[in-house]
């Protein structure tokens, strides 16, 4: 089982899955900053003058940490810092589950759809922050660029 | 299950990635089309004591009217009420009369509500309270269908309920 968890086939495969995930999530939030940023407000956590600047930025971070991932280079800093921001959204998510906000509308509702759609975004951000961490710890260079660049720095 | 990398040099990445994307992100604002302000303004705009507003709202937006008014209103008779929310929202509990046209489900709702309206009356709408747009974005629409005498009542169902106000549930 250890061998499993550990094993560079499925580090490859996280990697994968979590940079394709956050790559394809960062192109729409880059290409739609103002709703993007409606739905940072939307969310009643961050404070009114630093919603832009948080909706302009973290699109970027999103995009160079998964195309990192799927290239194989900086691999525990990007993950570092995905999971991190998995960690916040994650927060942030329960914090309004809580208190009963949609999220689509930044209004209290007690529609069924709407906490279940919550539930579902709750469980889909633990799996790729426990996909995060595996390629932390078990962090193998395998079909990565980083390895290419440290055997050639090594030969030289 | 040990990082290879000194921790020091993986803070440095770090906070070189977040320096570079937000560098990369102002800079990319900047020339997009649909780039935005640096500094946006989010906060809600009080128009006077018992009057407090979306950000997203105009002065070009239907008037905005407060709690006193709206009871006001409630008391005329010449008043329809449109509670803005979904309707299970709206079965727990809404302002008596008022009918549920969700803004969310526009086009499911109005053929049925349309009917109910008149242009003669006033059209307030409200949602859940100050934090949501649904009235507002409900006035719009409903301007746009030729609606004139359209006001909303931001404090909405929160207000509306916590003053103790007569409330209507529907099963």
């Amino acid at each position: 089982m250890r061998e499993l968890i550990g094993s560079k086939w499925l580090v490859l495969l996280f990697r994968l899955v979590v940079g394709i995930t956050f790559l394809y999530a960062s192109l729409d939030k880059i290409a739609h900053p103002d709703q993007f940023a409606h739905i940072v407000y939307n969310y009643k956590i961050l404070p009114g003058f630093f919603i832009n600047i948080f909706a302009i930025t973290l699109p970027w971070i999103e995009l160079f940490c998964g195309l990192f991932l799927i290239l194989g280079l900086f691999i525990e800093s990007s993950s570092i810092l995905l999971g991190l921001l998995l960690v916040s959204f994650t927060i942030a998510l329960s914090v309004n589950f809580l208190k009963g906000i949609d999220i689509a509308c930044g209004c209290f509702t007690t529609d069924p759809n709407a906490k279940k759609e919550g539930a579902w975004l709750l469980i889909r951000d633990l799996v790729l922050l426990l996909m995060s961490l595996q390629i932390l710890f078990y962090n193998r260079d395998f079909l990565s660029l980083q390895k290419i660049f440290l055997k050639n720095r090594a030969r030289l | 299950m040990s990082l290879k990398t000194d921790p020091s040099r993986i803070f440095l990445q770090v906070v070189l990635i977040v320096f570079f994307s937000l560098i990369i992100g102002v800079v990319y604002n900047s020339i997009s089309k649909e780039g935005i302000t640096v500094k946006g303004n989010w906060s809600k705009k009080v128009v006077s004591d018992s009057l407090i507003v979306p950000y997203s709202y105009t002065k070009d937006d239907p008037p905005a009217i407060s709690l006193g008014q709206a009871m006001t209103y409630f008391q005329t008779h010449n008043t329809i009420f449109l509670d803005a929310r979904l309707e299970s929202d709206y079965k727990a509990g809404h302002i008596p009369r008022a009918l549920n046209l969700p803004f969310e489900e526009f086009e499911q709702y109005y053929p049925k509500v349309e009917p109910l309206l008149s242009r003669d009356k006033n059209i307030i709408t409200y949602c859940d309270g100050t934090e949501c747009e649904a009235s507002l974005f409900l006035a719009r629409l409903l301007r746009t269908k030729g609606f004139g005498n359209l006001k909303i009542f931001f404090g909405g169902w929160t207000e509306w309920n916590k003053a103790g106000l007569p409330v209507q549930k529907s099963n």
